[in-house]
């Protein structure tokens, strides 16, 4: 019996991602005018990072036979890959790109729910057990470009559900706070589709149900060999566990990040929040010049207002 | 406006304190929307049921002195656990928190009043009622006798026939309502009611917990209120949501009531980190110490409870892929705890510390809690959850979150405020020794419960072998609890006294830093007449201190000089 080739040296790379690589690091000396600029990092991070999770072995486990390495790429490229391009953007932009930035910046604000939208739908949507079956059909096809569409949905996805938190023009951004109720919300659409994965029933993607390991016998649950020892129901529940807890404090860690954004930003007086409505006994909007209480000193604390 | 002015009998004067010899006595407090009133009242209503809570647990208590004995019935125990738990969590615990959140956030963030009075009163009755109702299944053939978490297929028609499960749902539901309600009004109230010039990052820390608490309820009670809804269908109108044999499942309920019961957890705790924040800082002469990194953690800790429900779940047989992600996700909620813990003790340090009642409930909570917390971690590793899970071990842990975190939270807030409230003045060396005698009996009720729990004693069984030493721990328990039940007998003495003959109180008499201090006490109908300006969380200390005000010194309020 032949032994399989090690699965440590499946990497395979598709001729389309080298292509979506190249373009989007292109793209920002496009875009910065043929100079580094800060936070440079940050998105050559995410185009390695993308080309990692794309190429490697685990990319191949993820294709051919465990659902829960899949989820891991899904969830490096949407949740990292994407919003760490979105940071690297370089900062000083031809003016015509800034004002179009700008104005999506502008646009999107007024829309904060369609980024939302994207960034949970796209999860959903892909996970629906039809759409995720077909997303494997084009497998072989010539230079792997059906195979690329997911990805490239989700980069899109993830930069776009970043961009209200993170994009490049500071003054569309939300507050901080407003924020946290954004990420929280994602993670909560995000538990629950992971809770229904991980209590599905273990043949409801038939891609993996059916998965022949790919001459991987060492993936197999029911091999001796298997050190792993994943069996389908396993891995269907680590795949939703993935997407529920870890992927969970990649949202929470945005929220700490966030929070920390906020105590740390000493601005001046903040716009006082708006006048209280009505009701009985409504406060009294008092503007700070009108405040006059009896000085202290004179008659010690805990001097009453009246 | 003012065209939906509705009268109310209620004073123009300054209210009565907690006195109901007010010109319309005990109707003004029944008919009152003033969120003064209507805290005191949560708050007394929370004293009633602790009393009514405690007692049943002394009678268990009394079961369980010794082995093998016939005191108690199966059936009565049975209900008198399920009845304790239920009722201090829920209309002990709770209503306590909220009281004093409705009668201190308007008060700290300089509102005269909550967003929705009436909304307010709505809330209060609702629970009270859905106490009362839970109780008048005694009455009705036979209090809940499941457990206050009330697992299916027990809480199923055919394992509990009595009335009292039915009870449970509706008075649980009538009260959940009653606590929805109450955050919604929290919040908006919180959001948009601040006195202009506070902005989040100079709100007291008591309020930020609210804030959390009442986020957290809303987005966790729907959980609990769909299940007692779903509950009731089951055992109303045979439905088959968690009846097994008609293709529903038991295991659906326990998640739908720890997806409600974990944040429940923190819904109580919450509200206690912020008293102590206030009070540790108070009493300690300092700004509480990293500010930012006491909200910061509050907010981790409220977003992560919803992570890690399946945690009070490890020994189900949900696989071991399932309980390790939890079991690993539930050993991170320790970090945001422990950061608050040494963000107090850094409070502590090197302030001038005054040892008032409220201040020693704080430190007693720091040690309490802090086994609590350990015992809580101990059972995020699966195998010990195995081992332990349904012994007194679990009943060590919860009193240690729930009294030495909760409870002890409701203490010192209660000296802390209660000049505030009641313009009088508790009684020093009682409250001393009413101090020293929950402490001793606390510890004594539980520290021996972890070691029952080790020897495999199970909980909820009505009685016990005589194996070694388990009689002798459980006597011990016992004579804990008697103690317990004397401190709080003494409570209600010194309240009384004090709320009938004690000294007046001052103002300010703590020389305390927010501004429910900036009025009389107690306050007038009005709160306010007119607030300091708003320049940082020590609002009222800024203005009694003018030369040293924290927003003359950009640093401090983060906690980094010292004093
Ligand atoms: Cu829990």
């Amino acid at each position: 019996m032949h032994s399989p080739p090690s699965i440590w040296a499946q990497w395979h790379a598709s001729p389309a991602l080298l292509l979506l690589v190249a373009g989007l690091a292109a793209a920002y000396f496009g875009l910065s005018g043929g100079r580094w600029q800060a936070r440079g990092g940050l998105y050559f991070t995410a185009l390695g990072l993308l080309a990692l999770v794309e190429a490697s072995p685990l990319h191949y486990l993820g294709m051919h036979a465990l659902f829960s390495a899949h989820m891991v790429v899904h969830i490096v490229v949407l949740l990292l890959c994407g919003p760490l391009l979105v940071l690297g953007l370089p900062p000083a932009l031809p003016s015509t790109v800034a004002r179009r930035l700008a104005r999506f910046s502008g646009w999107l604000r007024g829309h904060t729910w369609l980024a939302w939208l994207a960034g949970v739908g796209i999860m959903w949507g892909l996970h629906v057990p039809a759409v995720f079956d077909a997303s494997f059909g084009g497998l072989d096809a010539a230079f792997g470009l059906p195979a690329l569409l997911p990805v490239v949905a989700m980069l899109l996805a993830g930069a776009l559900f970043s961009w209200p938190l993170v994009g490049p023009t500071a003054e569309a951004h939300l507050h901080p706070l407003a924020g946290v109720v954004y990420l929280f919300s994602a993670c909560v659409g995000c538990s629950l589709l992971g809770l229904l994965i991980t209590f599905a029933p273990a043949d409801t993607y038939q891609h993996y149900a059916r998965a022949g390991w790919c001459g991987t016998p060492s993936l197999a649950p029911d091999f001796a060999s298997n050190p792993w020892g994943l069996s389908l129901a396993d891995d269907q529940q680590a795949a939703g566990l993935i997407m529920w807890v870890p992927c969970c404090f990649i949202y929470l860690g945005g929220c700490m990040y966030l929070v920390a954004k906020y105590f740390m930003a000493d601005e001046g007086v903040a716009p006082p929040p708006a006048p209280p409505l009505r009701g009985r006994g409504a406060i009294r909007p008092l503007t700070l010049a009108s405040v006059r209480l009896p000085s202290p000193a004179g008659e010690g604390p805990g001097v009453g207002l009246h | 406006m003012a065209n939906t002015t509705v009268l109310v009998p209620e004073p123009a004067r300054p209210l009565p304190g907690l006195s109901i010899n007010s010109s319309q006595g005990l109707l003004q407090w029944i008919s009152s929307v003033d969120h003064k009133q209507l805290g005191i009242m949560y708050l007394w209503m929370a004293l009633l049921f602790m009393l009514v809570g405690g007692l049943e647990i002394l009678l268990v208590r009394v079961q369980l002195a010794v082995p093998r004995n016939t005191f108690l019935s199966p059936e009565a125990y049975n209900q008198l656990f399920t009845m304790h738990g239920t009722t201090m969590i829920f209309f002990v615990a709770m209503p306590a928190l909220f009281g004093f959140g409705i009668y201190f956030v308007p008060l700290m963030i300089g509102a005269n009043e909550m967003a929705f009075p009436r909304l307010n009163a709505l809330s209060l009755w609702l629970t009270l009622f859905g106490g009362s109702l839970m109780y008048f299944s005694f009455l009705a053939g036979g209090a809940p006798d499941a457990g206050w978490f009330n697992y299916a297929p027990l809480n199923q028609f055919n394992y509990s026939s009595s009335p009292g499960v039915d009870y449970y749902c509706a008075g649980l539901l009538l009260a959940g309502i009653g606590t929805i309600t109450a955050s919604i009004n929290l919040v908006v109230t919180i959001l948009r009611y601040r006195i202009p010039g506070m902005r989040f990052k100079d709100m007291p820390v008591f309020v930020w917990m609210m804030l959390l608490t009442a986020c957290l309820v809303l987005a966790s009670f729907p959980a609990l209120n769909a299940a007692l809804a779903m509950l009731l269908l089951d055992r109303q109108l045979h439905a088959h949501f968690f009846d097994v044999t008609g293709g529903g499942s038991a295991v659906l309920w326990q998640h739908l009531f720890w997806l409600f019961g974990h944040p429940e957890v923190y819904v109580l705790i919450l509200p206690a980190f912020g008293i102590f924040s206030e009070i540790f800082a108070v009493f300690s002469r300092k700004p509480v110490f990293g500010y930012a990194f006491i909200v910061g953690s509050g907010i981790a800790i409220a977003l992560l409870a919803f992570g890690v429900w399946v945690h009070h779940m490890l020994a189900v047989g949900l696989g071991n892929t399932v309980n390790g992600f939890f079991s690993a996700s539930s050993m991170l909620i320790g970090i945001p705890t422990g950061i608050k813990i040494f963000n107090w003790l850094a409070t502590m340090h090197g302030g001038s510390l005054r040892f008032t009642v409220a201040m020693r409930f704080a430190i007693a909570f720091l040690v309490e809690f802090t086994i609590g917390g350990l015992s809580g971690i101990a059972f995020a590793i699966v195998p010990i959850d195995l081992q332990l899970t349904d012994t007194y071990f679990v009943v060590a842990h919860i009193h240690y979150v729930f009294i030495g975190g909760t409870l002890f939270g409701l203490f010192a807030g209660l000296f802390y405020w209660f000049p505030k409230m009641s313009g009088r003045l508790l009684d020093e060396r009682l409250s001393k020794w009413f101090f020293w005698l929950f402490v001793v009996g606390f510890n004594g009720t539980f520290l021996v419960q972890h070691v029952l729990g080790t020897l495999g004693m199970p909980r909820r069984v009505y009685t016990y072998p005589d194996l070694p030493g388990w009689g002798l721990l459980n006597m011990i328990s016992t004579a804990g609890g008697f103690l317990m039940g004397a401190a709080t007998l003494l409570l209600v003495y010194m309240l009384v006294t004090a709320i009938r003959r004690g000294p007046l109180a001052p103002a300010d008499p703590w020389d305390a830093y927010t501004l429910e201090w900036a009025t009389t006490s107690p306050p007038t109908l009005q709160n306010f007449d007119r607030v300091p300006p708003v320049r940082s969380a020590r609002p009222w200390r800024d203005h009694k201190r003018p030369d040293d005000a924290d927003h003359l010194k950009p640093g401090k309020k983060k906690g980094v000089h010292g004093k």
